[in-house]
């Protein structure tokens, strides 16, 4: 019961900010008047806030600030021991300062690294946090620029990139994480820049309690549904996540963001009804995925869950398995990837549902920005299909869904499921999956859920798994990399596409797209083909494991 | 000729177009062989990689032969034949249309006037020929020359004879009718195989056609799944292998072995999962849809226009002769003071009896019904004389002994009155304002015995008839989402009058062709498609504009060259069929689409334990149909996969049945019957087969 | 000059990337650790540090193995939760344990190196012996009497069907926990072999231990952190009777005392109730 109480606390608080909070986000993204910091920074880039880029140049802002994030990480990582505060760590191995700088640019991050043995404080809270703030912001730039598309009359231009990350990073992510960074302090994070202590424990051993900025990183970690942790074990660990209460603040977090730009779409479309719709897909979505991960995972089938009497290997006692369980659906189903439970060690089918969470897309909710573009793209191949059969020509918001938008939103959804399933196939064809710590349909979970978090741009992992090798850091930097910045880019040109295009009005014969009936039809569409895309990898993994 | 009556029905005649003989199928049998060759089936990439697959399959069969092997790579094949079996049956109907068109213009000969002889089909644009009695006219064009009473049966079915003449809007003639008498001399206005026949075969043959914008992006939406389906299954091959290597105990079975699944099941797995049935029927289902319009005796010019009629947001339709009939009628006799509705009623029966518009028969119509007033022949009328309607008095009358009456505009009959020594009252202009205030036409009736001033007697109420059941119509139109606009020449006063009469939206009064293309303009603006009907030559611009536009069969050839489809019928509330045909296409496609998807949620039931049940006991929990062995449930799936595509055949031609209603209820409604269904059916079907084919031996 | 406009792009973007990096990469942390010097914030802003006499002895949040230098457990202490990090509770190593919920087969080798339990086998060896030191029923399912996964490799003529011709016991050098299986007589394991990979069907065998364990669940698992600082009240309350025992104490006064330092749950519905093992133990060496 109390498990429940939890998810249900948690849905009534994000339905309760639904509306501040998205409204001030709205009045962020299309706001025209910058205060000092702002202008400054403009100043600094030396862009023009007034000028408008087309999906183009919007995309090539994207691209270029991604490429220096990139190589500029990869240059701190491969220097660290150059650097004040590397507290004698060596510096990264170059397929994993690859693998790196990748993944916390592409808002993944995967840690192919343990936190506490591999990264100085300068690099924690100077590279690696910078970019759990800009990718946060680019991701929400792009989705914003998508809206624009959508509720743009004949328009060659999207806005502003520079303007959206500069807006975003500083009056929507930059005070809550100060906010909330002190909260967090209280609760008993750590935030220093000590190297940590050595103390002797009551049975006469050693042990050195570390130190280090994770407060101030911790939260823009969930606000950004980055999911980097500070330490190897991410959440799980008492200075990453210290209380009950702040595992619950986390998922609030995480969720906060996601769950409010369906307002800021509906606001900026001009009907705060379609921004209802899209949240109620991603509520019905991620609902059912954490009540059925806690059900699983309270049931706790499988030999070992049954020879314990209960599953809670690589489980914390603070949290027990329903609000772990409920913290491992919502990290999967938002693309943040912070765990503070060990989803290697999950039931078999309880262990599936985060592998499914991010197979959907991330789109129930996603991650910040990305989930709402990708829920946009899936809410696209459903009106074209329902169109059809209600006798028009598919439109959504007033815009046609014609050949060009299909060829966008068609490649949009091949890419992920690509990435997923020919990393996973190479990985068993040159033998790679060997390094899986776990034999047969586990084992095999294990390289799936890989591929499935880089390629999602999760970044949580089943663990398990030895993944700091040239080819695994290789491979999975590719699947983060596409994974991300192809669909950026198909957004972006599904963006300027509609932004040409002139509204069609509504009428009778318009399909309505807030009604239930279509609310229920993107759940079927986002469920059905996922299912049909991944059922056979899946039957061979936790399926084959949890039916045995 | 076909212009509209009142008798028209104004429902949907009964298509022929669902029916499907097995005759049709035997005959379309050799084409669909034909459509085998792959530089054929390029054009359609799902089913080309199902051939693909059963050529493979047939090379593994051949290689290493089994009895499942063959029943497969049989089946494989049998999918491609169903597939090229629909769209031939379906170019078979149309070109049966298309072929009693195009007989006519075989073996014709064309005279020209320069006295050569040549084939019809050598005609070029411009040459001028001429035709006898007789005759049958070799070519679409205009008659420059001469008129004549020509037999259009051959492309309209209608077999009254209608008038063709040189100038006005009767001028245009087309390629194989038969002049029946008289002699014309007609300008050839059609490219050599551009006539409307020949595109309209065109659009019937599928190897020609152009796909539609919607066809092109339902295209891309199959070509991305059919990617991602044969992903997901070529990829499985190294995930089958590792479990099968880490499962020794498991045996081999004709699903999967030590090299993983076998090239059988692998082509069996991709064409159950890639979109086929869809796929198959697409193009069967848009030849099915123009050739349905072909029956409705209206000729598009491309696909798209059809299309777009289904999008269409305006509804631009002609007032008289679509909303109202022809002609106005008699209504009312309103005298008045201090004369009786009866002395009115004489006196405009006695200045119509010479009158033959249809308004003056109405006014005796009416005094006879109204008054019992019995019409006597203006010929055995003693001292009578009948005074015609000019343009310059505009009003007509007679002249009786001491007695002259005369009937008209109202400004015309007054100054008429004035200047005989009357002085029109106030109340006669009250009740000529009253019934152009209720969109009624007033006619004055005055008189003037000899030796008194002459004094109005009252007003004679003309109305324009609106047709019967429009208003429903309009109210059908409304729910499906479509904004009427009446297009008339009335005042507005009277326009909005029958508008509100026969329940239109919105009204376009004393429209020029300017207006009339104004409105368009400015509906398009608003991101709104509009489809209209049109006639004369000044109607061009406008259907050109036009997103829809149907010209009449009737009207001038720079009507027809101007908009995208052409109604044989000659009739204006055609327009409204043609909106549902083209919604009726479009619902098509998408059904078959759901239902093709949703179909592999059962086919994955049946597929997956048959191959991995093997090595993974615990998957045969997934075998919810119990399904005989792995051998009989892939065959099962790969049969139901290809039968349905015949099953759906005559859907396909027929067209998914379309009510009038709101999108809502349209979604709702279809969801249910093609995607719930789509879920169930294959259960039942895959089942159903599976207890046949257990009996096959080896299987 | 007016640069390409690619060029001009990326050094924009190379600038944009400096002025966030100096605001959010310095500004934002050092001014949050600056906050952290507050007096009520500084103290868990370095890490919750307890301090005895002068003598820092661990964090309140950080779990601590309460073992001798053998790695076996201290009687006089509360046992916390098996840890895989690093040698246990490392907080220079966290990690989980990572196996999987049918991980039941051991890897059997002369060299320890290339041993490798299951997580099964790991479950039932922790289960006997806390039995043991708390003097209690160690039996779990799909456990054999000596602590290992109860596994049978079991070759049927077919594969999977088909009569049993040989049955092994995998996890078993010494004597098969079970003498015959359906008339077959099993056999131990030999070190090195693969029995599955010889065509077996492994077969955990459920047994007849209570399917209620009386150790615990949280006794036998390890966490996800390895610095799991809290035990459930369950398993605190299996180990009073052994304190009591030590401390001359009488279990009333030790159950007292991990009421008082059980944590319930946050607002009465975070998380789940749970005791800080280090807190526990200092108070008891406090009395």
């Amino acid at each position: 019961m109390a498990g429940w109480l939890f998810v249900i606390t948690l849905v009534l608080a994000l339905v309760a900010v639904y509306k501040p909070f998205g409204d001030y986000l709205y009045r962020v993204v299309s706001g025209t008047r910058d205060n000092v910091v702002e202008r400054g920074v403009y100043r600094l880039v030396g862009v023009d806030r007034n000028a408008a880029q087309t999906w183009g140049v919007y995309a090539r802002s994207v691209l270029a600030f991604s490429a220096v994030s990139i190589l500029f990480l990869y240059a701190f990582l491969r220097l660290q021991d150059k650097l004040w505060l590397s507290l004698g760590f060596d510096p990264l191995p170059g397929h994993l300062a690859w693998n790196t700088a990748v993944s916390f640019t592409t808002n993944t991050n995967w840690q192919a690294y343990s936190g506490e043995s591999t990264m100085g404080h300068l690099v924690q809270m100077a590279g690696l946090a910078v970019q759990n703030f800009v990718s946060a912001s680019v991701g929400i730039a792009v989705a914003v620029a998508l809206v624009r598309g959508f509720a743009a009359r004949k328009s060659a231009t999207l806005g502003n990139f520079w303007v959206d990350l500069t807006r975003i990073t500083l009056r929507v992510l930059l005070p809550v994480a100060v906010v909330f960074a002190v909260i967090f302090m209280a609760a008993g994070m750590v935030q220093n820049l000590s190297g940590g202590v050595d103390v002797t424990t009551l049975t006469g051993a050693t042990q050195h309690i570390t130190g280090g900025p994770v407060a101030s990183q911790e939260v823009i970690k969930e606000l950004g549904t980055n999911g980097g942790g500070f330490y190897n074990v991410n959440a799980a660990h008492p200075f990453e996540n210290p209380a009950t209460w702040t595992n619950w603040i986390q998922l609030f977090l995480i969720l906060l963001i996601p769950f409010s730009l369906p307002r800021v779409f509906g606001r900026m479309v001009g009907q705060n009804r379609q921004g209802y719709a899209i949240a109620a897909v991603m509520a019905i979505l991620a609902v059912a995925s954490v009540a059925l991960t806690i059900g699983l995972e309270v049931h706790g089938a499988g030999t070992v869950p049954q020879a314990v009497g209960a599953a809670m290997e690589g489980k914390e006692t603070r949290f027990g398995i329903p609000n772990s369980a409920a913290y491992a659906a919502i990290t999967t189903l938002t693309s943040t990837g912070s765990v503070n439970s060990f989803h290697d060690s999950y039931t078999a089918l309880g262990g599936m549902m985060p592998m499914i969470n991010m197979m959907l897309g991330e789109v129930a909710p996603g991650g910040v920005g990305a989930g709402l573009y990708g829920l946009l793209i899936l809410a696209v191949i459903t009106v074209f299909v329902a169109g059809l059969m209600v006798g028009r020509t598919p439109e959504y918001l007033g815009k046609k869904i014609g050949a060009r938008e299909m060829k966008i939103a068609s490649s949009y959804f091949l890419i992920t499921p690509a990435l997923v399933l020919i990393g996973t196939a190479a990985a068993f064809a040159t033998g790679n999956n060997a390094t899986a710590l776990n034999v047969g349909p586990h084992g095999l979970s294990e390289v799936l859920y890989a591929f499935t978090s880089a390629s999602n741009n999760n970044g949580s992992a089943f663990a398990g798994i030895t993944v700091n090798t040239p080819w695994w850091d290789t491979a999975l930097g590719l699947a983060m990399l596409l994974g991300r910045f192809l669909p950026i880019v198909l957004v972006l040109a599904l963006a300027g596409s509609l932004a040409r295009q002139k509204v069609t009005p509504e009428s009778e014969g318009t399909l309505p797209t807030h009604q239930p009936l279509f609310v229920g039809m993107v759940v079927g569409v986002t469920v059905v083909l996922v299912a049909l895309t991944f059922l056979p990898a899946l039957a061979l993994g936790p399926i084959a494991e949890g039916l045995s | 000729m076909t212009t509209p009556t009142l008798e028209k029905p104004t429902t949907p005649s009964p298509v022929r177009a669902g029916t499907l003989d097995p005759h049709q199928l035997r005959h379309s049998l050799p084409q669909a062989l034909a459509k085998l060759d792959p530089r054929t089936l390029w054009r359609n990439p799902v089913m080309l990689i199902v051939e693909v697959g059963a050529v493979f399959t047939t090379v593994l069969a051949v290689t290493d032969p089994s009895v499942f092997a063959w029943i497969i790579t049989v089946w494989l094949w049998l999918t491609v034949l169903f597939a090229n079996l629909a769209e031939a049956v379906a170019e078979g109907r149309g070109k049966a249309q298309a072929a009693t068109l195009r007989q006519a213009k075989q073996d014709m000969t064309a005279y020209l006037r320069d006295g050569r002889e040549i084939p019809a089909t050598q005609l070029k644009l411009g040459d001028v020929v001429v035709v006898e009695a007789g005759q049958i006219i070799p070519g679409d064009g205009d008659v420059i020359e001469g008129i004549a009473s020509v037999d259009e049966s051959a492309i309209t079915g209608e077999s009254a004879p209608v008038i063709r003449e040189s100038g006005g809007d009767r001028s245009a003639v087309t390629g194989g009718t038969r002049v029946l008498s008289d002699r014309i001399v007609v300008r050839i206005t059609q490219k050599p195989g551009e006539s409307f026949v020949d595109r309209m075969i065109a659009l019937v043959e599928g190897a020609n056609r152009q796909k539609t914008p919607n066809e092109i992006a339902l295209n891309i939406l199959l070509a991305a799944l059919t990617i991602i389906f044969l992903l997901s299954v070529v990829t499985l091959q190294p995930l089958a292998i590792f479990s099968k290597a880490f499962q020794a105990a498991a045996p081999d079975t004709v699903a999967l072995d030590a090299n993983g699944v076998t090239g059988i099941v692998l082509v069996s797995l991709i064409v159950c999962l890639i979109p086929t049935t869809i796929g198959a029927l697409l193009s069967a289902i848009g030849i099915a849809g123009m050739d349905r319009l072909v029956q409705r005796n209206v000729l598009a010019m491309s696909g798209r226009a059809v299309e777009a009629a289904g999008d269409v947001n305006t509804l631009l339709l002609d007032k008289t002769g679509t909303i109202t009939l022809g002609n106005r009628q008699a209504a009312e006799f309103v005298p008045v003071d201090g004369v009786t509705a009866a002395t009115l009623a004489e006196a405009a029966q006695l200045s119509s009896l010479a009158d033959e518009t249809p308004e003056g028969r109405s006014v005796v119509v009416l005094a006879k019904n109204d008054f019992g007033l019995r019409e006597s022949e203006p010929g055995l009328m003693p001292n009578v004389t009948f005074v015609p309607f000019t343009a310059q008095t505009r009003m007509s009358g007679v002249d009786l002994p001491g007695r002259q009456i005369r009937k008209g505009a109202a400004s015309a009959v007054m100054k008429w009155v004035r200047q005989n020594g009357g002085h029109p009252t106030e109340e006669a202009g009250e009740i000529v304002d009253t019934v152009s205030g209720t969109g009624g036409t007033p006619l004055v009736v005055a008189e003037q015995l000899d030796g008194q001033p002459a004094r109005a007697l009252g007003v004679i109420h003309l109305k324009d008839v609106v047709k019967a059941g429009m208003r429903e119509r309009f109210d059908e139109m409304r729910r499906m989402g479509i904004r009427t606009v009446m297009i008339t020449g009335d005042n507005p006063r009277t326009a909005k009058a029958i508008a509100d009469e026969a329940g239109v939206d919105d009204f376009l009064a004393e429209a020029t062709p300017e207006d009339k293309l104004a409105y368009i303009r400015r509906e398009q603006e608003g991101g709104r498609l509009v489809a209209m009907t049109g006639d004369g030559t000044n109607d061009a611009p406008a259907l050109a504009q036009a997103d829809v536009g149907v010209a009449m069969n009737t009207g001038t050839s720079a009507a027809k060259e101007a908009g995208n489809m052409v109604d044989l019928d000659s009739d204006p509330t055609k327009l409204i069929e043609i909106v549902e045909i083209g919604k009726q296409l479009l619902i098509t496609r998408g059904a078959l689409t759901t239902f093709s998807i949703t179909n592999d949620i059962a086919k994955y039931f049946a597929i997956i334990p048959a191959m991995f049940a093997a090595v993974y006991p615990g998957l045969d929990t997934l075998n919810v149909m119990r399904l005989h062995s792995p051998g009989s449930a892939i065959l099962s799936a790969v049969i139901f996969n290809a039968l349905v595509i015949v099953a759906l055949i005559p859907l396909a031609l027929r067209g998914v049945r379309y009510t009038p209603a709101g999108a809502s209820s349209l979604l709702r409604r279809n969801l249910l019957i093609y995607g719930l269904g789509g879920v169930i059916a294959p259960f039942l079907g895959i089942k159903l087969i599976d207890l046949l084919v257990q009996f096959i031996p080896g299987i | 000059m007016r640069l390409p406009s690619w060029l001009a792009q990326h050094i924009a973007a190379l600038r944009a990337l400096l002025v966030l990096t100096v605001l959010l990469g310095l500004a934002y942390p050092l001014a949050m650790v600056a906050v952290g010097r507050l007096p009520g914030l500084s103290d868990r802003a370095d890490g919750s540090l307890i301090t005895v006499a002068d003598k820092t002895v661990g964090s309140r949040l950080i779990g601590q193995s309460f073992t001798d230098a053998d790695g076996n457990p201290v009687p006089r202490y509360f046992q916390s939760r098996p840890s895989a990090a690093g040698d246990g509770y490392d907080p220079t190593s966290t990690s989980a344990g990572n196996l999987g919920p049918e991980s039941i087969v051991d890897t059997l080798s002369d060299n320890p190196d290339d041993a490798a339990q299951s997580l099964l086998t790991q479950v039932c060896a922790r289960s006997v012996a806390v039995g043991e030191l708390e003097k209690v029923d160690g039996r779990r399912p799909f456990c054999t009497a000596d602590g290992v996964g109860a596994v049978l490799a079991v070759f049927h003529r077919d594969g999977f069907t088909g009569p049993v011709t040989r049955v092994v016991s995998v996890n078993q050098t010494g004597t098969p926990f079970v003498a015959t299986y359906q008339g077959v007589t099993v056999e131990s394991a030999r070190n090195g072999e693969d029995y599955r990979a010889m065509g077996a069907v492994i077969t955990p065998i459920r047994g007849d231990a209570p399917a209620d364990p009386v150790v615990p669940a949280d006794a036998v698992t390890a966490s996800a952190s390895g610095l799991d600082p809290h035990i459930s009240p369950a398993y605190a309350d299996l180990q009073a009777p052994r304190i009591a025992r030590e401390r001359g104490l009488t279990e009333d006064q030790v159950r007292r005392l991990i009421e008082e330092h059980t944590d319930g749950r946050a607002l009465g519905f975070l998380g789940e109730p749970a005791v800080n093992v280090l807190e526990l133990n200092m108070a008891l060496d406090g009395r």
